[in-house]
């Protein structure tokens, strides 16, 4: 329960809270100004947005709830926002209402009143819905739900002040307004009981709002009744309310927390029709002739691949540039490192562990700042619900959702980014699931690995090769999706209930805000790993320091000016320093690894220097590539692919069956750490840990079956 | 009748939200509720999902979800929901 205050406290804690798409964020930016942190709710990935504001002498802290419809807690979001209000009270809450769609933003507004917080609401948009013909009598709106509100255009800043005074006001007068909802005699009849009984014992009823528990115990809420256990008369509390739910249930013929529900959607209605007015019936709006276009039944689809493509021509030719200047940053700091660190294990460290690392994780920043600006772009004009509308019917056949289909789209491109965008998926069992799967799409760092291999053994048609080999690991994520839906994430499917907001442009300030914050998010999160990991791949793959003994050097050098008469010194010893690099690379830990890990990937055609390659490329796929290079003793130049091609062409354990089934293995297991970082910070370690099982037992299972039904079918 | 029995672009009132526990429950609370009216804008391809205006808003669901809602369809002309 919210303390008395003071007529004037220094400090109110005020939490911003509505339904989503009332422009909440905005109205946050308007209200703090660049005064803000982010940060995340506890155990949960959610952002929580926290800022102040001064004004005459008084701090106003904001906390930026997520957008909900309901407190009945259906989605993480609910949850968050319930046990934030619930277990640390502001002082008062705004909740930011759509003036456009005034009932359905009211039916949350009312659950916060029976919390017993103060509430006040700020009737947002009020531009459109003037350009709309709607009319809100402020006052008597305000006078009717006991609840004030002032309007607010967020995006253009208009209505702060107004809005601030209300607060001050509110706080002023707090407890002096008792309107609240009335949900009916027959119905208030059941809840006084409940509410005396709760508020038998005073410890309990001082930590929960009587009102609001009694008419969430009717509704049958099960968070609810987990906190009623708390009380000393749970039992006979909860048998009051179920004698309560069924009454309603039998009198009105239908569930009590339908009841309760269209009770309160009874008293706004009451409320909206003497308090707002339509003055005129607008004509068709814009949007609804973009909708005609965009959610067409046939143009749907072709539209949405349309944008898809657009996204990804965008965000990889133009993100193309900044990566490369990041990287000859990087080669020019490693070139300056290397003129000042003694050549020995440091210099080595610097250079080839800390560098490197650091080059490969902020070489990404570019295009997950395209790529999230261009996906804020849709996300805030409404585009992606259109996308979700049409791909639902497909995606649903497998279990996954219509908004499974952006964060999917994007795993093509890197898989961080794709991990990060299904925070879109409102339903924790949806947004697992897609997570899971996102790995399997073929990510930008993988074409390398499948142009080279595909360039060796396909070269008629390279592309085609390649093209399968997408279209393999897309079907291999839609059949994980089925499969992980009807086990481990079984249960009923998640209700499609989706409000389509109307059109909106975007604002620079809000797609800018939504950038700044995934970016850091990601440079903080994945950056701290990466770079971790990539020290660790370097340290298995130099240590145990390889050292060629006396007389090995000149005898290599001997041999290979044999075998290649009339080479030049710098080949010869170009040759020599590959060669070293590969017997260095082979007697480290991770050449070992290689070695032993050899029986496993037997089966799968695949020998050690597989083995290896598979272990380095956890730093980054590219790097399968390099490390191959260093093995077949081509060096990891650039010009090396080439030779490497024409090396692993030669080599006769390979074949166009074992190059198919090294691409599908690579594709299948486990992606880098940069990912599997995402992966963890989003969902936690127990689903990583699970992730990482079922990619290898996939990506083995995989390979094992093409490689063996290929055998047995003559194409080894 | 349910709203996907409706043709695109009619107009109907709720009779009841048969119940369903979650999926029940959330229509309700998305404005679902007896006697309000609204309309059906838009028909996905092959079964998806449906676009269907209520208490002066749109919502995307699927004919799954829209076979929980009783509807009787409004008479022609009876009221038009996008300016109602």
């Amino acid at each position: 329960m919210p303390v008395l205050l003071e007529t004037r406290a220094a400090t109110v804690k005020i939490a911003l809270a509505g339904n989503p798409n009332a422009g909440k964020t905005s109205l946050f930016n308007a209200l703090t100004g660049a005064h803000h942190k982010v940060g995340n709710y506890p155990g949960v990935t959610i952002e929580k947005r926290e800022g102040e504001r001064r004004r005459d002498g008084r701090t106003y802290r904001f906390v930026d709830l997520p957008g909900i419809y309901s407190l009945t807690a259906y989605s993480l979001d609910e949850v968050v926002t319930r046990d934030c209000l619930l277990d640390e009270p502001p002082d008062l809450i705004i909740d930011v209402l759509d003036s456009t769609n005034l009932e359905r933003h009211l039916f949350l507004c009312l659950q916060f009143q029976e919390l017993g917080i103060p509430v006040i609401g700020a009737l947002n948009m009020s531009d459109e819905a003037k350009a709309r013909g709607i009319e809100i009598d402020e006052r008597g709106l305000g006078r009717l739900l006991g609840i004030p509100v002032t309007s607010t255009i967020a995006t253009s800043g208009q209505g702060i002040d107004g809005l601030l005074d209300l607060v001050d006001e509110s706080l002023a007068r707090l407890g002096t307004d008792t309107r609240r909802l009335d949900y009916g005699s027959e119905i208030e009849a059941l809840i006084a009981p409940l509410e005396r009984a709760i508020e038998a014992n005073s410890s309990f009823a001082e930590k929960y709002p009587s009102r609001w528990l009694a008419v969430k115990l009717i509704e049958k809420d099960e968070n609810a009744f987990e906190r009623l256990a708390e009380h000393p008369e749970a039992d006979s509390i909860r048998a009051l309310a179920r004698r309560a739910s069924e009454w309603i249930g039998r009198h009105f013929g239908k569930d009590a927390e339908i009841v309760i529900s269209e009770q309160r959607y009874a008293y706004i209605h009451g409320a909206c029709s003497e308090s707002v007015r339509r003055k005129f019936r607008p004509a068709p709006t814009p949007s609804e002739r973009i909708d005609g276009i965009v959610m067409h039944p046939l143009l749907s689809l072709p539209i949405f691949a349309l944008v898809l493509w657009g996204i990804f021509e965008l965000t990889f030719s133009v993100g193309k540039w900044p990566m490369a200047w990041i990287e000859t940053f990087f080669r020019w700091l490693s070139s300056l490192a290397a003129a000042f660190l003694p050549a020995g294990p440091l210099h080595s460290l610097v250079i080839d562990g800390v560098l490197a690392g650091v080059g490969s994780v902020l070489s990404f920043v570019p295009l997950i700042i395209i790529l999230f600006f261009l996906l804020s772009v849709l996300e805030d004009t409404g585009y992606l619900s259109r996308a979700a509308f049409a791909t639902d019917r497909l995606l649903h056949g497998f279990g996954l959702h219509g908004q499974s289909i952006f964060p999917l789209m994007l795993g093509f491109g890197c898989s961080v980014p794709a991990i990060m965008a299904a925070r879109t998926l409102k339903s924790p069992r949806d947004r697992i699931l897609t997570v899971l799967v996102i790995p399997f799409m073929s990510c930008g760092a993988k074409l390398p690995v499948h142009v080279l291999f595909a360039a060796a053994f396909f070269p008629k048609n390279p592309a085609l090769a390649v093209m399968v080999v997408y279209a393999a690991g897309a079907i291999v994520a839609l059949a994980a999706a089925l499969v992980l839906r009807r086990t481990i994430l079984k249960g009923e499917p998640t209700p499609f209930v989706m409000e389509l907001p109307p059109w909106r442009a975007p604002t620079l300030r809000g797609l800018l805000w939504h950038v700044g914050e995934k970016t850091t998010t990601y440079a903080k999160k994945a950056g701290t790993v990466i770079l971790a990991a990539s020290i660790l791949i370097w340290a298995i793959t130099s240590f145990p320091a390889y050292s060629p003994k006396a007389g090995e050097r000149e005898a290599l050098a001997a041999a290979w000016s044999g075998a290649h008469p009339g080479a030049s010194q710098a080949a010869i010893d170009a040759a020599l320093s590959t060669e070293l690099a590969a017997r260095g690379l082979s007697g480290s830990i991770a050449g070992s690894f290689g070695h032993l890990v050899e029986p496993l990937i037997r089966p799968l055609g695949l020998d050690w220097k597989v083995g290896v390659a598979t272990v380095t490329g956890f730093a980054a796929k590219e790097v399968v590539v390099s490390t191959l290079g260093i093995l077949y003793g081509v060096g990891s130049d650039q010009g090396g692919s080439a030779s490497l091609r024409e090396r692993i062409a030669a080599d006769p354990s390979w074949s166009p069956l074992t190059a198919i089934t090294l691409m599908l293995f690579i594709l299948l297991i486990p992606p880098c750490f940069a990912a599997m970082a995402t992966m963890r910070a989003e969902l936690g370690w127990g689903w990583l840990a699970f992730s990482i099982g079922f990619q290898l037992a996939v990506g083995w299972l995989a390979g094992f079956a093409v490689f063996q039904i290929g055998s047995a079918l003559g194409f080894a | 009748m349910n709203i996907s029995d409706l043709p695109v672009g009619a107009a109907f009132t709720v009779r009841k939200v048969r119940s369903g526990r979650e999926v029940g429950k959330r229509l309700v609370d998305m404005g679902f509720t007896e006697g309000a009216s609204g309309r059906l804008l838009r028909k996905a391809f092959l079964s998806g999902p449906l676009q269907v205006e209520i208490r002066g808003y749109d919502v995307i669901i699927r004919r799954s979800e829209a076979a929980m809602i009783e509807v009787a369809e409004d008479d022609q002309g009876a009221g038009d929901a996008r300016t109602a």
